[in-house]
């Protein structure tokens, strides 16, 4: 545990020869030799790096810590998250400028049926005489909706049952949970989703992050628990318990900034999988038919005989655009994960 | 022993657990399920005839206004194999239904499941060895784009090519004109038909497996005992497959079972667009029309064949994995 | 000693290893290193953590990864230059020219084939020898290394650590192997059995005359063990002699000096040129202590009485006891240095713990006696005021200041929580405290660690900022869990001097937890030896340890080399 130095330089390089920066070092230069006693000699390595590093008369070297990258840098060093993050800002874009990109509305289904793409319908329209690109574009707004707020509402299941879970380690309190997330964990979404949704009694963007949420927690439970455990038993927490600082602040100020990078990937992916599960519930025919969706365009169309019609524009490009926003946060994903795992940034190409 | 005294201990617990979820989902909505279903089934928001609303508790058994009354004979009903009446194909009765449905989503979901394992634990063994190679990058980045296709979306793609526009396989269905029973004509119809389906859901199925082998590979790989390998020049094959690969296959391993209810979900929503006779178009079908018993009958089907999977998984990792057997 | 004729078994000339991570700077980690190995030859190689040692090795071994690569300078298998061998052609000659020890070597077995799998694969990948030609020879390696042949039936986890390590030593022998490398093969390991791991590699090492360098950050054993020393600091061989000279003669480099001095301080023993930490033995700081217990009404701080602490440990149906501590009294008072010292399993920090009242006593008392006098308190009933009170006079020097402080915070933030929650200070009044306290334990200009991460800091300087952070609340009572264990050798004098230092000029108690009776009579006025939670012996610490009573006293002290008197009677 001391010594790996082989995996070490992934990491930031071990600080041998860490002078303070020029003040430091001049100081220490000043301090008389071997105060024994009094506490208050400069470190070994600074009495013997200037040994080594400062020849007399030479120009002070200054040894410098290597600072780990920064965050964005590590994400913008993946040449997958950079594509990831400009494809996700361009469907941002789209949904916020949504109606300035087209001059029709989403909802208005009295243009001629079934039109080829023209000038004024730029990928035609549908059997129901809806706008196919006006459609698409707005259904962007839809599946980001749900992938913010479904991966919020995960995140925050998964954050609380793998918390108190995982910092309650080994009591009843944890094999409780712990079994209520394995049992969670083998339950199969679509359809745990599909007996919910028919049950209730409406329909809608807040059924449908509550449904995301309540079906896909368990596995970003377990991860954070995981987590939680390997820091919780990390000697820093006990020092914080020592200083007086009581669970709440422990829990969000020592160990949560240490597992950020967790939490956001585990954001991520839950708003991937909450994007599609909107898509394949509203395939399924229990979407919101009220609101304008990639998902709903799918049943639409396949209800409609899109298939057999040939009319595969309809078809193609609302699952082309589902695929594209998804991958885009995957894409983002791996930018994430090179945060906590140094090792990976060595890997990709 | 005790190892596998545990896992049986566990399974029969989840499983009773299971069973209860499913006793709880309809009464813990909101409002009186019996007078929800009422009012879905007609269709009508003002007053409803209380007798119709008796009668629909009675068949659901939940005449009892005591819950563990209900509960207790909700389980034993459960224990007789009596899931209740299915609404959509009365008489029959939900086992019933469920029993003419089964075969064809295990049949369909066991065989691409299996399939998928194989295929992915292989391109994920490879992609790890040669890790960084085209090969690597290609598998990475085609099961990261392939995996964010949905599963329906694909089939709609695979129907409208090769069914509609090249007419090679049949469209939907589990079979023609023929007649089911144990002969070659019935045997090649079905097989005919399960095609699409299953090529539709092998698209996905394995990148869980691929990315899953891949990275507990490339992880064990910078074991010390791979090192030790290398150091003590073993040839490359032998540190591959014996050591590496062989480790890493027993997260893969337990992943198996998961990965079961993700295929179980895919293959709903392909059922359903390929007309397939299975589980999943029934699930489709039951929701639809509000078919309450059914659709409740189907998820606790799910459930105990993911649960009994799992299990399954758990009794064979004690076989493969010897820390297992005796570590907790 | 050295074969000077034949050919050396192995040869590193200029060799640099460069680490190029696709971000962040590109690192030396091993500068134009040479070092020569002669047949026979036993050669140390020793270094700070981060020094290059590892990387070193790994080099020889040709096993380096990305991002590291051999960046200049040549090694050569005996006759065989393989700087640029490919891996087909090095296959042959691994594990016949080259075997190896790893450090961590807990993992190096893989986990899911029965041991003599791995002798068999090893041994028929470079021989033609079938199945019952491998058994027989693993059946002769494992009795060389004195284990029982029906281990070979095993798994690595049925194995002990030690255990394990034997069999790890057997594998590397089995193609008789020119050269060994020995990357720390008993980190991890308890002191007995690291001191019975490293005489078995001796043992061997005379028997069989196969070339070893030892790679360790435990100068004892080096210098005990080794014909010749290198000395790595920063990726450099800063120092390349015989044992014997480095020894007599002295060192040549300041780094050498220091490594060596701070070394031989612990021991008792001067090295010529060495700028000592100053550790004050026990006469020159009894008036202090008795100055100290003058000017309080009560000098004792913490009572023990007959504590007994018994785990239990459900299996199935079955509960198993452990006792972890069986009837220990002590009473540690102001200005005293009390050592606990005992293997690891010896139920020292079981000890702390229930001080700390992580645990709970099974029977038997702690009693706490309150600053300003009045009654005792047992720790274990003790009210929401009492608590407090007690929390803040008992504070924690932990063991490895790597995992001690919080990776993702400032040492300003660090520090300045205890200070807010004991002493009430604003944010302002806590971050001045701060510097002072970095000040006192010699980190200065305090301004300019403040706002420092953790990894920014080298391991001293962090044992440092955990030592200000136990005083920030103005404890009595500093329990310090093996505060140099995890720390370079070059810098533990001075870390105990600090310590040391601290409960003279503060007045505090202190429980110094160690496995090491050396550092124990440095630094320590009583000492208990404590072994499987019963105490051996106990008394000042001096008598303790130089007039042990108990064989398990002189056991451990037996495990502790002394090369600088070893070499003088020789």
């Amino acid at each position: 545990m001391t010594e790996n130095e082989t995996s070490a330089p992934a990491g930031p390089p071990p600080a041998q020869l860490a002078p303070v920066g020029t003040a430091a070092e001049a100081d220490a230069t000043n301090a008389p030799p071997g105060g024994a006693g009094s506490g208050q000699r400069p470190p070994a390595e600074d009495r013997w790096s200037r040994a080594t590093k400062h020849v007399e008369g030479a120009p002070e070297v200054h040894v410098h810590v290597p600072r780990p990258p920064r965050w964005y840098a590590v994400l913008w060093s993946s040449k997958k998250a950079r594509i990831g993050i400009v494809m996700l800002a361009f469907f941002v874009f789209i949904a916020i400028f949504a109606p300035m990109l087209t001059p029709h509305d989403p909802n208005d289904s009295s243009f001629v049926p079934v039109q080829d793409p023209s000038g004024e319908h730029w990928l035609g329209t549908n059997t129901l005489g809806f706008d196919i690109y006006t459609q698409l574009l707005f259904g962007t707004r839809l599946s980001l909706a749900i992938g913010v707020l479904g991966g919020l509402g995960v995140t925050l299941i998964a954050l609380l049952i793998g918390m108190v879970s995982g910092y309650a380690e080994g009591t009843w309190l944890d094999d409780g949970l712990s079994f209520l997330t394995n049992l969670a964990l083998v339950v199969p979404v679509l359809p745990l989703m599909m007996v919910i949704v028919a049950y209730s009694e409406t329909r809608g963007l807040g059924l449908l992050v509550f449904v995301v949420a309540i079906t896909g927690w368990a596995g970003h439970a377990r991860t954070k628990r995981a987590q939680i455990i390997t820091l919780r038993s990390r000697e820093f927490v006990t020092a914080a318990r020592f200083g007086g600082d009581g669970m709440l602040r422990i829990v969000f100020r020592e160990i949560m900034p240490n597992m950020t990078s967790l939490v956001v990937s585990g954001f991520i992916a839950a708003s991937t999988a909450a994007i599609a599960a909107e898509a394949g519930l509203s395939f399924m025919g229990f979407g919101d038919p009220n609101t304008v969706s990639w998902g709903q365009m799918l049943f639409q169309a396949n209800a409609n005989g899109a298939l057999v019609q040939g009319l595969w524009v309809w078809l193609l490009v609302p699952g082309v655009f589902l695929a594209l926003i998804t991958t885009s946060l995957s894409f983002v994903n791996f930018g994430v994960d090179l945060l906590s795992n140094a090792q990976l940034r060595e890997e990709e190409n | 022993m005790r190892y596998y005294a545990r896992k049986t201990g566990y399974f029969l617990l989840t499983l009773w657990a299971a069973v209860t979820l499913n006793f709880l989902i309809p009464r813990l909505q909101p409002g009186d399920p019996a007078e929800v279903m009422v009012r879905q089934l007609t269709g009508r928001d003002g007053e409803i005839d209380p007798t119709q609303i008796e009668a629909v508790r009675a068949m659901l058994g939940y005449a009892d206004e005591n819950v563990f009354v209900a509960y207790w004979k909700y389980l034993q009903q459960l224990a007789q194999g009596d899931l209740g009446v299915s609404f959509t194909y009365y008489p029959f009765t939900v086992g019933e239904v469920i029993g003419q449905a089964l075969p064809w989503t295990l049949g369909l979901i066991g065989v691409t499941q299996i399939l998928a394992f194989l295929l992915g634990t292989f391109l994920g063994t490879y992609a790890a060895w040669r890790r960084n190679s085209r090969f690597d990058s290609f598998i990475s980045v085609g099961s990261t784009f392939l995996g964010n296709l949905q599963s329906f979306w694909i089939g709609m793609i695979i129907l409208f090519v090769l069914a509609y526009e090249l007419g090679w396989f049949p469209a939907v269905g589990g079979y023609g004109y023929t007649t089911p029973g144990w002969n070659w004509l019935f045997v090649a119809d079905v097989l005919s038909h399960a095609f699409l389906p299953a090529l539709t859901l092998m698209v996905t199925a394995p990148i869980g497996f691929i990315l899953g082998m891949r990275n507990t590979m490339v992880q064990e790989l910078g074991g010390d005992y791979i090192r030790l390998a290398q150091a003590a020049g073993l040839p490359d094959r032998k540190v591959a497959l014996g050591y590496a690969a062989r480790n890493a296959l027993l997260p893969t391993v337990t992943s198996f079972a998961l990965s079961l209810g993700v295929l179980m979900s895919g293959s709903i929503l392909v059922e359903q667009l390929f007309d397939y006779p299975g589980m999943g178009r029934l699930m489709g079908e039951a929701t639809s029309n509000r078919d309450f018993p059914l659709m409740q009958a189907i998820l606790l089907t799910t459930i105990t064949i993911v649960l009994t999977a799992s299990f399954v998984v758990d009794l064979l990792y004690g076989v493969i994995d010897p820390r297992a057997r005796k570590s907790r | 000693m050295a074969n000077e004729r034949t050919t050396p078994v192995l040869r590193v000339e200029d060799l640099s290893v460069r680490y190029e991570p696709r971000l962040g700077t590109a690192v030396d980690a091993v500068k134009h290193a040479s070092l020569t190995v002669s047949e026979g030859e036993f050669v140390g190689l020793v270094g700070e953590s981060g020094s290059g040692k590892t990387t070193l090795a790994q080099a020889v071994l040709r096993l380096l990864r990305k991002p590291g690569r051999v960046a200049n300078g040549r090694i050569w298998w005996g006759e065989d230059d393989v700087t640029d061998a490919t891996e087909n052609e090095l296959r042959p000659k691994r594990w016949r020219d080259v075997a190896t020890v790893f450090q961590s070597s807990m993992n190096s077995l893989n986990p899911v084939v029965r041991i003599e799998k791995v002798f068999t694969d090893v041994i028929t990948a470079h021989s033609d020898s079938d199945a019952d030609a491998a058994h027989e020879r693993a059946c002769e390696l494992m009795d060389m290394v004195r284990i029982e042949r029906s281990f070979l039936r095993m798994y690595p986890h049925e194995l002990s650590g030690g255990m394990r390590q034997r069999v790890n030593l057997a594998l590397a022998l089995a193609l008789q192997p020119k050269l060994v490398l020995f990357d720390e093969p008993t980190t991890g390991l308890d002191v007995v059995v690291q001191k019975q791991i490293l005489d078995e590699i001796r043992r061997l090492q005379a028997e069989l005359r196969f070339g070893a360098i030892l790679i360790s950050h435990d100068m004892g054993t080096i210098l005990d063990f080794s014909d010749r020393v290198a000395i790595m600091l920063d990726g450099e061989i800063v120092e390349d002699v015989a044992t014997d000279t480095l020894l007599t003669g002295g060192p040549q480099h300041p780094y050498s000096v220091h490594l060596l001095g701070s070394y031989g301080e612990l021991l008792g023993e001067d090295v010529e040129g060495y700028d000592a930490a100053g550790l004050k033995a026990v006469e020159e700081r009894e008036e202090q202590v008795a100055q100290i217990q003058e000017a309080v009404e009560v000098p004792t701080i913490v009572e023990i009485t007959n504590l007994v602490k018994r785990f239990e440990r459900r299996r199935g149906f079955r509960v198993e006891h452990v006792d972890a501590v069986t009837d220990v009294s002590l009473t540690l008072r102001k200005g005293e240095v009390t050592a606990l010292v005992g293997q690891s399993g010896s139920g020292k920090s079981t000890i702390a713990r229930i001080i700390t009242t992580i645990e709970s006593p099974t029977s038997g008392q702690v009693r706490y006696h309150p600053e300003g006098g009045g009654e005792p308190w047992d720790i274990t009933r003790l009210n929401r005021k009492q608590r407090r009170v007690y929390g803040n006079a008992v504070q924690y020097v932990f063991q490895d200041p790597y995992a001690a402080l919080n990776p993702a915070l400032t040492v300003a933030y660090q520090l300045s929580r205890p200070l807010q929650n004991y002493r009430g200070m604003t944010k302002q009044q806590a971050l001045d405290a701060a510097a002072e306290l970095l000040e006192q334990v010699g980190l200065t200009p305090a301004a300019a660690y403040l706002a420092r991460l953790p990894h920014e800091l080298s391991g001293g300087q962090r044992q440092r900022v955990v030592i200000a952070r136990a005083l920030a609340p103005d404890p009595t009572l500093l329990i310090a869990d093996e505060p140099i264990a995890s720390l370079d050798v070059s810098i533990r004098a001075e870390i105990l001097e600090l310590l040391q230092s601290l409960v003279l000029r503060r007045g505090v108690g202190m429980l110094y937890i160690t496995h090491d009776l050396l550092s124990a009579q440095m630094l320590a006025d009583h000492a208990i030896v404590l072994q499987n939670g019963q105490v051996q012996e106990q008394g000042p610490a001096k008598e303790v340890i130089e007039n042990p009573q108990a064989g398990y006293t002189r056991e451990l002290l037996d495990a502790i080399p002394n090369p600088f008197q070893d070499r003088s009677v020789a």
